[in-house]
């Protein structure tokens, strides 16, 4: 397994990147701010485009680098675009109610990455892989994506669940990178589609919902319509 | 034989004699950065010189408590050096009394003497600050605990000593996600434990007051005392991050007379590189809200957390 050998130096670099991604997960998850989500989306994909590059380098699979530019340039620029252009039409900057304070999901979403923990050191040990990077990267991608469930149930306003549902789709993107690097390209491929659909989805969505509904927070979307 | 003793004894007599100068050095660059004057870097001495000549006033309330406050604080304060490198980066007789949490617990001990200081006399202000202190100890405790347990795994040992040789010989342990977390989240410590701008206030006005308030009700010696202790406390706390975290290099190797007077001062050097990232958080930062003190100490947490979980690659 590719993971498993690994020069020091390359482990390091590893876990420092998919570490800070999961770190920028935690910014998402602290600040009210819809614009410093974004930044820090940006900044996680351009992150995973980077490790994608790494892993690339590293392991020598070409094709890789070709996924890190494609990442880098649709998660990177195209869809922090089009969830600004959302954000600027609703005129929302906050997440105005939050059903937990952002320390308080900081610490609940600790508490989640000492479960992700915990469960990615007995399937390593299972595995005979403790020690190596495979565990840190399943740890970084299951934290992620809890943190994106996390997110999808504490946030109320439309564009922080979007951004959950994308925080998970780069949590197992992160993992998927380094646990199993030689995906076939077409794959990768549609998976970048069917995020740019589900962006352009909640799009339409949100501009229905701000005609017909007045408001675009989950809070308010409470009664049956048919 | 009587060497090492001696260099223990220059440990103490380091933090002693330094601590003002460190707490000057911020406070002047503090009113540089805002295009003042300031204080001179001696001014700390010479409060306490002051203080130390002025009549000692006692509330007819205190008991003995406030009393003994001031002295265990000072003399917890001079237990401390023993147990971690300040000049020399070998133990020391008596080092191994005590490892990191050891010297967590005295320093914890000093405060909660002087918290009970606050309580003693019975003003509503010693009282505000006893409790919000009581607040941040809640607060800031578990960080620190984690803290010291990702230092602990990153180490396998509690021993400042051995983190410091550990962090010298293995670059790629320095360069490690878990270290660099470590430092980021014991830096949030190293604010809230020695009076910095995310929580405490720059202007000592009653309402904001924390560990001002607690030591309100003092005066003349006890407060210079009182004062000495919480400089050589930030001292301490400086000597912990930089010589057993961020930066573990320049101590006396050999335990000579130069090797030690050359660690001293670069200690000073490294303090003053810290204090220059204290006060570029202090200028840039505003005061937090009482009730968003949680904020900056839960990221503390966090990056702790995180660091013990990139401990898991090794």
């Amino acid at each position: 397994m590719f993971a498993a050998h690994l020069p020091p130096l390359a482990g390091s670099l590893f876990s420092l990147l998919s570490i800070t991604s999961l770190l920028l997960a935690f910014v998402m998850l602290g600040s009210r701010w819809l614009n410093a989500y974004l930044g820090a989306f940006a900044l996680q994909s351009w992150l995973i485009a980077l490790l994608s590059a790494a892993v690339a380098y590293y392991g020598d699979y070409p094709e890789l680098y070709g996924i890190a530019a494609l990442t880098a340039l649709f998660r990177g620029l195209v869809l922090p675009y089009l969830l600004l252009r959302i954000t600027r039409r609703l005129n929302v900057d906050r997440e105005l109610h939050e059903r937990l304070s952002p320390s308080s999901s900081l610490v609940v979403g600790g508490l989640l990455v000492v479960f992700a923990f915990v469960v990615s050191a007995h399937l390593g040990a299972t595995l005979g892989l403790t020690g190596t990077i495979a565990v840190l990267a399943l740890t970084t991608m299951l934290s992620m994506k809890l943190i994106g469930f996390l997110m999808l149930m504490v946030r109320s306003e439309v564009v922080s669940q979007i951004l959950g549902l994308l925080v998970i789709e780069n949590g197992i993107f992160l993992g998927s990178q380094i646990l199993v690097p030689g995906m076939p390209l077409l794959i990768e491929l549609v998976i970048l589609f069917d995020l740019l659909v589900v962006v352009a989805c909640f799009g339409v969505l949100v501009r229905y919902l701000v005609v017909h509904a007045g408001t675009t927070s989950t809070r308010d979307l409470k009664r049956l319509v048919g | 034989m009587i060497r090492p003793i001696l260099l223990q004894i220059a440990q103490i007599l380091t933090v002693l004699s330094l601590a003002p100068l460190v707490q000057g050095l911020i406070l002047q660059w503090e009113e540089r950065v805002q295009r003042a004057q300031g204080p001179g870097i001696f001014q700390p001495y010479r409060d306490l010189w002051k203080l130390f000549h002025k009549q000692l006033v006692v509330p007819e309330t205190a008991s003995f408590i406030y009393w003994a406050a001031p002295v265990v604080a000072f003399t917890c304060m001079l237990t401390v050096p023993i147990l971690i490198p300040v000049l020399t980066n070998f133990p020391l007789p008596l080092s191994d009394m005590g490892d990191i949490l050891g010297g967590g617990l005295i320093l914890t001990l000093a405060s909660f003497f002087i918290t009970l200081a606050g309580l003693d006399s019975g003003s509503a202000y010693g009282g505000i600050g006893s409790s919000r202190a009581v607040m941040l100890g809640i607060l800031a405790e578990p960080t620190l605990i984690l803290v010291f347990v990702g230092i602990t795994l990153l180490a396998k040992s509690m021993l400042p000593f051995v983190v410091n040789h550990l962090l010298v010989g293995q670059p790629a342990v320095y360069w490690s996600p878990a270290h660099l977390f470590l430092v980021a989240a014991f830096f949030i410590l190293l604010l809230v434990e020695t009076d910095r701008l995310p929580i405490h206030s720059s202007t000592h006005i009653e309402v904001y007051m924390i560990e001002e308030g607690r030591i309100l009700e003092y005066s003349g010696p006890l407060l210079a005392l009182l004062k000495w202790a919480s400089a050589m406390k930030q001292f301490l706390l400086y000597t912990i991050f930089c010589n057993v975290l961020l930066l573990p290099w320049g101590l006396s190797l050999q335990g000579t007379a130069l090797g030690a007077l050359g660690a001293a001062g670069g200690l000073l050097v490294k303090f003053a590189a810290v204090g220059a990232v204290v006060v570029a958080v202090e200028t840039a930062q505003s005061r937090l809200r009482y009730y968003r003190y949680q904020e900056p100490l839960a990221a503390s947490f966090l990056l702790a957390l995180l660091a013990i979980v990139a401990n898991q690659l090794r």
